[in-house]
């Protein structure tokens, strides 16, 4: 795992958005653009925009229980081989465990939810989540693979 | 144009969902929707024809998710076939494609469920 210390204090990119799943188009759109600025392959851009979408629409539907009033910010962080999003929003923290997610179980559960933490998780380098002052923050990294 | 499409048919007695294009958290009301409406319509053999599906999230993966017991409990399924490698490797980042058949193509699909049929 590399040193996130690279990263600068300052965001690079940040956009600020109404908790609308209608906008989650154009989020994965600007990710991957923003992405695809530091040499991530069309493939790893994908993935990552997947994992925001997830992340945003985690939020949404979680956190601000589908309310289309409540702001969501993501800040972009570039570094060359890497990059940083964290998305910070209030509303419920997330209820996140540590447990492996068993699709078979869920099955069997006839779960419709909980894949989203795993293709976050599956996709990122690193997915932590924290909470200050009422103000939730959840912060992924992705380096490029080196050859 | 609008971002996502859905239509479905019956084909052989199989109910072939057609998905096309962008398939996330605002969409997947009306893929749950078709779907129950098949399933209540006793389709138990369902395939979901992703050949012009670009983008999907664990959103729409947890409708399939929600209903492959029930399809299977009547003795049908639920198979995806024509999946495009990106939209196929989502589906493996979670582990679907060790449950779920993928099929290479309709047709194939189509020959695999005539040699089950579900149970009344």
């Amino acid at each position: 795992m590399k040193n996130s210390a690279v990263f600068l204090q300052k965001p690079d990119f940040s956009i600020t958005i109404f908790s609308q799943t209608q906008l989650l188009k154009m989020v994965v759109e600007l990710t991957r653009h923003i992405t695809s600025l530091i040499n991530f392959s069309a493939a790893e851009a994908q993935k990552i925009s997947l994992a925001i979408d997830e992340a945003v629409t985690n939020v949404i539907k979680h956190s601000y229980d589908n309310a289309t009033d409540q702001q969501i910010t993501i800040e972009y962080f570039l570094a060359p081989g890497g990059i940083k999003i964290r998305i910070f929003y209030r509303g419920l923290p997330p209820d996140i465990s540590d447990e492996e997610i068993n699709v078979s179980k869920m099955i069997k559960k006839k779960k419709k939810g909980g894949l989203g933490v795993k293709l976050m998780k599956t996709i990122m380098d690193s997915v932590t989540y924290e909470t200050m002052d009422g103000v939730n923050c959840c912060e992924m990294i992705k380096w490029q693979k080196t050859i | 144009m609008k971002n996502f499409q859905i239509r479905s048919k019956i084909v052989n007695g199989v109910a072939v969902l057609y998905l096309k294009g962008h398939l996330d958290a605002h969409q997947v009301a009306r893929f749950e929707k078709e779907l129950i409406r098949l399933i209540k319509e006793s389709n138990f053999n369902i395939l979901i024809n992703g050949q012009d599906l670009n983008y999907i999230t664990s959103a729409g993966m947890g409708i399939i998710m929600g209903y492959i017991d029930e399809v299977r409990e009547k003795g049908g399924d639920i198979k995806l076939c024509s999946l495009t490698e990106r939209v196929y490797e989502t589906f493996d980042l979670v582990g679907f494609t060790e449950i779920y058949d993928f099929v290479q193509n309709e047709q194939v699909a189509l020959e695999k469920f005539s040699r089950i049929s579900p149970k009344t």
